[in-house]
């Protein structure tokens, strides 16, 4: 049987086929098709088809990871959508929290909302904190409302009632009023989406699904079609944020969910090689031409966050719009090949704005003129002019006298100083974002590996894993499609949320078994939807903090039964999780959850068999030849060693300096660092090793 | 960048930005740390708290990015504290406190933590924090109230510096004393251990900075970071038009029956760079809203931070450039005991006034008025018997910009998150009813400002005090280069159906079914309204923020082009 993955990217869409009995994974790519983006896919797949490289009928799983909702979102090109909520509140959506993202900047705007205030309705209803009914809802002013509201041409309506978390029975009846009389609309209530308390969050969350919801389902519905019309059978599958794989039939009943897919299924693969190469804690490494993408990956699992920012302005916190949706922990900065480098103040700065793919770095000799990372790279010898993305460009001249002309005159260094001065600098933003992600997060970095990838995480990974003593580092085969290895590796997986706030005591545990009855209960019920059978791993976790504390830690919770004691365990748990944050314990102080979680995997029972890919063969001496490549350890440039990747033999043992070079990127290997190719094919770096 | 900004090379420019960035980067992780532990609303969800690291001298190198209420104080708390501790008298897991409304943060509630940082015996540098706490006792709850507060004696516990933190570990008699002394001291207690634990991790990281450049490395890296910030302050304030500009603006009153508060300012731009003289404003007031040097610093610094462009982070070397002054006994420069709980709700006007007087200066860099804000704090004994304090934000709206529009529901100067209905209601007996813009409260402009908001609060228990800080209910947030002014404020207490209007700095006994409606001011415009795009007013009518009439009326809009 044939499991056949394909990611849409900004710039390219990647595909990867693996037959289950062998292992054995096809990987190609071909351009983005971005104003119908299944078109890449359904014509690269019918060519495969026609070829005879591919026999549809083998195909058993489809897997997807999109960015069509990130997309609807930051081109602001959703559905019509209206929002319902309680009367006195109409603002709570565009107000926000009112926290400037830039305390130094009187200048700025909030997001451009995805519903106008002149989409917003009040009805009269109000529930108190307990979920107990303070007004009854008016049904009569409901229906004329709605009745309003279906000559709007609105596609979705999104429904939020203060202290919906606590009782769905407002908000069901509204739905019910919307299907009734506006039956073409897609209806989304807050307590479906995100049954959490804070009202502000919980409706960007509920907006959001509305304003991708239509898009989504169109799309997948198309999709499905097209893929049964190649005669391709299998059931489609679509990666979420969590990291976990869902039906298209339950991605679009929680569209919003899918926002951050094609990272997430980047993170999985990271897992994958961790798991081929016997590491459980490894840090991820993702730097393209726009931004580095750090994540963690603990004990075999990726770190998740309950909650995502989407359109942020220049990566920074609190400047986009927040959803409560459970995503893979990432941190994004603004720090990618394309990252414009200057100089102020005497001092080198970096990005966060990018020269993207057009016009790009300067030595891409498309018009750029302001000189990037990637232009930096290729200064110091890291990057080979004549064999750039496998050889399918040129690097150009420009890159050194732009360097010279905006940093180093200025900063009165040599071209190679200030190529250096970019490099590092770019290297000391990534490491401040390490930081956060690993030792901020207690993690100790020198118990993990890290896995780089992306055009430009090689060229940078090692001196990354030195400035944090990370002892490994690995760089994956077919690091190029990622993604789409990652979503062979993904598990189909449901999590569920809701706000109940409770004191943990020893009268906690009964609230707690009902609480867990009801996420459980739930959670079957929307497996069976799923595109596996198999059994369901339910893990239970709690958003807790000290009584009257305002931010919450997760906490895995123990499975089993929930009887006399339970409260005890919860306790024990959260102690460990805020040392392992904070340092220190607390206990005179009472401890309260306001978040409940279970996460709901299936285990299908299938063994996979370890992937093995197709990759260029070369016979020779993997030393290809040296070039002159910057390395301050050694004195400047130095005449290094380039090694081709694909000709490297599992005896091989190369000690840096060296420059390893493969079709989609370029790897440094710093001096005391050794190379080695492992059996999966994975490229391990042992670091300060000689 | 031109040649000004080339001062001598003493360390090269890789090492200098990777230092200085892992210095902010401390600072900024010492706020997170202690943000996500903290108990009061005010550091969690306000985000009314600071950090900052100093060298051995007690010079501020770094400081985080968070309220620009501690940016006056925070350059002087080392020098402060250690007047009365000196060095030789500091220990490795010391940390000093203190919450003097004169050597710290201006008012009571605001405790600063002083570390120094040890490499074996001798000292490198310190550590600072300081937190808003949610009460330090005092008349009422909060221990911010304005009206019927003469003296700081009313305000709750003075602690002068003390050696709170002895070998890593609290000194138990001091803790007992502070506790004894506030309503709610679990939330005191656990704000206090957020602090320490902040200076913890920003020491940790301060010490292993130091080593991996070595101590006179290290050193001459800061010399560096303090002039090139100076240098460049300096090369950005000399940019802007040189002269006096002034401007006078008021507070509304310091509680019932009282006259207005002058506030009057001159910025003196010159060789020397700025120095923004608040001394012809009113005389200190027997009234707990008094502004110590340091409050009015640390907003007088802001504004020229947001006028001149500033884009240095906040240290000693941009503080030799931007001086700010008022005559001793004056309001913004008041002399102890005078108190000073409510003086959070001067802020915005220092703002304004320094916003007004470099109108003149720099157009395209002001706004029209801030529509100020609520900062109510309401408290009691809930039905079960425990005493809650609801510390509250409302926010208006930003005032219109020389490009762009103001914005409804947005921090003001110092830059906090509100706290959710949903939150508030869970944690206290009270109900709120709306909170929405007012339509029509904004200054009319070619951009207009943001709406006033209305927020409706009902109590649910028998009896509460509201201690009430807000302003602009007696002068409204003025316009600029023809731009309207907003609408005025109101706060109106709703009792058996009848409203009673109050004062912006009332306290107020309030019962069971009580409706208190918070009304904030709209904010001044920005140029000739009859400047103002169709589309936009359209959209203004669609979205509800104007009226038709006022369309009409203000605008000159054509009747038939707007729908509503």
């Amino acid at each position: 049987m044939l499991q056949i993955a394909f990611d849409i990217g900004g710039t390219f869409t990647d595909f990867a086929v693996r037959d289950s009995e062998t292992g054995a994974v096809t990987v190609w790519k071909v351009p983005t098709t971005p104003r119908a983006p299944a078109d890449a896919v359904v014509n690269s797949l019918r060519k495969k088809v026609s070829e005879g490289g591919l026999v549809a009928q083998d195909v058993g799983d489809a897997l997807h990871a999109t960015t069509i909702a990130t997309n609807a979102i930051l081109e602001r090109k959703g559905s019509r959508c209206a929002l319902i909520t309680t009367r006195g509140f109409r603002d709570v959506l565009p107000m926000g929290r009112g926290k400037r993202y830039d305390t130094n900047n009187l200048h700025l705007d909030k997001p451009h909302p995805l519903v106008q205030r002149a989409d917003i309705f009040e009805v009269t209803e109000r529930l108190a904190p307990d979920g107990s009914v303070v007004t009854a809802l008016d049904e009569e002013e409901t229906r004329a409302l709605v009745g309003r509201l279906a000559s709007g041409g609105y596609q979705a309506v999104a429904v939020v009632l203060l202290h919906a978390y606590a009782s769905p029975a407002h908000e069901r009846r509204v739905g019910e009023i919307l299907r009734q009389l506006m039956p073409d609309c897609m209806v989304c209530l807050s307590s479906d989406v995100s049954p959490k308390y804070r009202e502000y969050e919980r409706a960007s969350t509920t907006v959001a699904n509305a304003y991708v919801a239509p898009l989504v389902d169109a799309y997948l519905t198309a999709l499905t079609s097209s893929l049964h019309q190649l005669e391709i059978g299998a059931s489609l599958s679509i990666m979420q944020s969590n990291g976990g794989l869902v039906s298209a039939e339950l991605a679009k009943t929680g569209a919003i969910r899918i926002v951050e897919s094609g990272p997430a299924a980047g993170v999985l693969m990271c897992a994958e090689v961790g798991r081929e190469e016997g590491f459980d804690h490894v840090i991820t490494f993702d730097m393209g031409g726009t931004t580095a993408k750090l994540g963690a990956i603990d004990d075999g699992v990726p770190a998740v966050t309950p909650t995502f920012e989407v359109d942020a302005v220049n990566y920074k916190k609190g400047s986009g719009l927040p959803l409560n949706i459970t995503a893979i922990e990432l941190l994004e900065i603004g720090a990618g090949g394309g990252s414009i480098a200057r100089s102020k103040m005497g001092l080198i700065t970096i990005g966060p704005d990018s020269a993207g793919a057009e016009p790009g770095p300067v030595c891409y000799g498309r018009g750029g003129t302001q000189p990037t990372i990637t232009d930096a790279n290729l200064v110091l010898g890291y990057l080979n002019p004549g064999y750039f993305n496998g050889g399918a460009m040129n690097l150009s001249e420009g890159a050194a006298e732009a360097i010279e002309r905006t940093i180093a005159k200025p900063l009165d260094l040599s071209v190679e100083e200030a190529a250096w001065g970019i490099h590092s600098v770019a290297n000391a933003n990534m490491e401040r974002a390490m930081r956060i992600v690993s030792i901020e997060r207690g993690r100790d970095p020198r118990r993990y590996a890290m896995v780089a990838f992306g055009g430009a995480g090689p060229l940078h990974a090692a001196r990354l894993a030195r400035a944090l003593e990370v002892p490994r580092l690995i760089i994956p085969r077919g690091a190029g499609v990622g993604s789409a290895l990652g979503l062979l590796v993904a598990k189909q997986k449901i999590d569920l949320a809701m706000t109940s706030v409770l004191r943990v005591d020893e009268r906690a545990p009964a609230a707690v078994a009902a609480i867990f009855a009801d996420l459980e209960a739930r959670v079957r019920e929307q497996a069976r939807l799923l595109n596996r059978s198999g059994r369901l791993v339910i893990q239970r976790s709690a958003s807790m903090h000290h009584v009257g504390q305002g931010y919450e830690i997760r906490v895995d919770l123990p499975e089993g039964e929930i009887g006399v004691g339970y409260d005890e365990a919860v306790r024990a748990a959260f102690y460990e999780a805020y040392r392992r944050e904070y340092g220190y314990n607390d206990h005179e102080a009472a401890i309260e959850v306001t978040d409940w979680y279970v996460i709901a995997t299936v285990e299908d029972g299938r063994t996979s068999v370890p992937m093995k890919l197709d990759v260029p063969e070369a016979s020779g001496s993997a030393v290809t030849g040296e070039r002159l490549a910057y390395f301050p350890e050694a004195g400047g440039m130095v005449p290094t060693k380039i090694i081709d990747r694909y000709a490297l033999r599992s005896t091989d043992r190369i000690v840096g300096p060296a420059l390893v070079e493969e079709r989609e990127s370029t790897t440094v290997v710093l001096p005391g660092d050794t190379i080695a190719i492992t059996p999966a094919g994975n490229l391990m770096i042992e670091i300060g090793a000689a | 960048m031109n040649a000004q900004t080339k001062v001598s090379r003493r360390v090269e420019p890789v090492t200098l930005t990777v230092v200085w960035n892992s210095l902010v980067s401390i600072a900024d992780e010492m706020g997170g740390a202690l943000r996500r532990t903290a108990f009061s609303e005010a550091v969690r969800e306000g985000e009314d708290f600071s950090t900052g690291l100093f060298d051995k001298d007690g010079r501020l190198i770094a400081q985080g990015n968070f309220t620009p209420g501690h940016l006056g104080a925070m350059p002087y708390a080392v020098a402060n504290v250690l007047k009365y501790i000196p060095p030789d008298q500091l220990e490795p897991g010391d940390t000093l406190c203190t919450n003097d409304s004169f050597l710290g943060g201006s008012h009571f509630p605001d405790f600063f933590l002083v570390t120094p940082v040890f490499e074996g015996e001798e000292i490198i540098g310190y550590v600072v924090n300081t937190a808003h706490h949610v009460d330090v006792g005092g008349a009422y709850p909060g221990s911010e109230a304005v009206q019927g507060v003469t003296e700081a004696f009313a305000e709750g516990l003075r602690v002068l510096p003390v050696k709170l933190i002895h070998k890593g570990e609290f000194d138990q008699d001091i803790l007992r004393i502070i506790l004894g002394n506030v309503r709610l001291p679990d939330k005191v207690r656990g704000d206090l251990f957020a602090q320490r634990n902040a200076n913890h991790v920003g020491a940790e990281r301060f010490r292993k900075l130091v080593r991996a450049y070595g101590r006179d490395a290290f050193e001459n890296i800061i010399e560096e970071i303090l002039d090139r910030s100076e240098a460049r302050t300096r090369e950005l304030l000399a940019a802007l038009p040189q002269g006096t500009f002034s401007f006078e603006d008021q507070i509304d009153d310091y509680g019932p029956n009282t006259p207005p508060i002058r506030v009057a300012v001159d910025v003196t731009l010159d060789e020397a760079g700025v120095t923004v003289d608040l001394s012809r404003s009113s005389d200190q007031v027997a009234a707990g809203l008094n502004c110590y040097i340091n409050y009015t610093r640390a907003y007088g610094s802001f504004a020229m931070r947001i006028f001149g462009k500033i884009d240095v982070p906040n240290n000693a070397g941009v503080e030799r450039v931007i001086k700010v002054v008022a005559r001793e006994g004056s309001f913004f420069n008041a002399v102890y005991p005078a108190p000073s709980g409510g003086r959070a709700s001067v802020q915005v006007r220092i703002f304004d006034t320094i916003n007004g007087a470099m109108a003149k200066c720099v157009p395209e860099r002001v706004m029209g008025a801030f529509t100020h804000w609520g900062n109510p704090k309401i408290g009691g004994v809930d039905d079960s018997g425990k005493r809650w304090i609801m510390y509250d934000l409302i926010f208006g709206g930003f005032g219109g910009r020389s490009d762009k529009d103001g914005v409804e529901g947005l921090a003001p100067v110092m830059n906090c998150n509100n706290v959710p209905i949903e939150v508030h209601e869970t944690n206290n007996p009270v109900r709120i009813h709306q909170v929405a813009a007012i339509a029509d409260s904004c200054g009319a402009g070619e951009f207009r400002g943001g709406c006033g908001v209305r927020k409706d609060v009902e109590l649910m228990c028998d009896t509460a005090t509201v201690v009430l800080l807000g302003d602009r209910h007696k002068s409204q947030p003025y316009g600029v280069f023809g731009g309207g002014a907003g609408a005025l404020a109101r706060t109106v207490l709703v009792r058996d159906g009848e409203d009673i209007d109050l004062g912006s700095k009332e306290v107020r006994q309030l019962r069971r079914g009580d409706l208190i409606s918070f009304r904030l001011a709209g904010a001044g415009g920005y140029g000739d309204p009859r400047k103002r795009s169709a589309e936009k007013i359209k959209r203004d009518v669609a979205d509800g923020y104007v009226s038709r009439e006022k369309a009409v009326e203000l605008y000159g809009a054509d009747p038939a082009s707007l729908t509503s």
